[in-house]
């Protein structure tokens, strides 16, 4: 770095200071043990073949893919 | 971390993995936070550091450093959340007093600060976290391409880039640092 870019540093250093307490407070495990045991995300079989018949009828239908837009 | 429990945990061990999280989870919020300048939010992301960590524990090589590796993870993580946010509000946004800086007079100087500060706001997150990394934090520059991902050179582009991005942007605000 060459003075002007460290010059640049300095101000950089001032106008944007850097945290001052980068120490963690607190125990996070019990927060990611909920995480942990939170079920998946589960997509149900009606669900699937919901968006099955969705796409038959758009595939079968394609006019009437500006209505199903404009639904959404 | 003893390497057997580092092959336990890429098994799925749940105990192996508390113990790998009460060992690093200062140290991956301590980087997050310098990074976001947030608590609330480096909390957060350390959380979700950890979860993505128990996820990959298949692909983690327990001859590897596990700090280098969630380090990575959690740089990755927080640049993500500075791209979806591009304003970022640091935890002390007020400009610190900058005695013996050439410019005496105080609404001058925190005028100054605050079209630097609106300069570094508008790097690219890439690049702001390169140099804040490097230029704010002054962090090694191997810590930093090893947590980026990139060579070393790397890290000097990307320091060199974002350092003719302010220069130009802080000209065009009137500013000559």
């Amino acid at each position: 770095m060459n003075e002007q870019d460290e010059a640049l540093k300095q101000v950089l250093q001032r106008a944007a200071p850097g945290p001052t307490d980068c120490e963690l407070k607190r125990d996070l495990w019990p927060e990611m043990r909920q995480r942990l045991d939170r079920p998946p995300v589960q997509i149900s079989w009606g669900d699937w073949a919901l968006a099955a018949a969705l796409l038959l009828c758009l595939l079968l239908f394609p006019e009437s893919i500006p209505a199903v837009l404009y639904l959404l | 971390m003893v390497e057997a429990e580092l092959e336990r945990f890429t098994l799925g061990d749940i105990q192996a993995f508390e113990t790998l999280f009460q060992e690093y989870q200062g140290e991956v919020y301590g980087w997050i936070i310098r990074i976001v300048h947030d608590s609330g939010t480096a909390e957060d992301l350390t959380i979700e550091t950890f979860w993505r960590i128990y996820r990959a524990r298949a692909r983690f090589d327990p001859c590897r450093p596990f700090g280098a590796w969630a380090r990575r993870i959690a740089t990755n993580l927080a640049l993500e959340h500075l791209s979806r946010r591009r304003r970022e509000r640091p935890l002390d946004s007020s400009p610190i007093g900058a005695p013996g800086t050439g410019t005496p007079d105080p609404a001058i100087r925190a005028d100054v600060y605050s079209k630097v500060l609106a300069a570094f706001d508008e790097l690219p997150a890439k690049l702001r976290v390169t140099a804040r990394l490097a230029m704010i934090e002054e962090r090694p520059y191997a810590e930093i391409a090893d947590a980026l991902g990139i060579s070393t050179n790397g890290v000097k582009s990307r320091v060199f880039r974002a350092i003719r991005r302010l220069r130009k942007s802080l000209e065009k605000r009137g500013v000559r640092p």
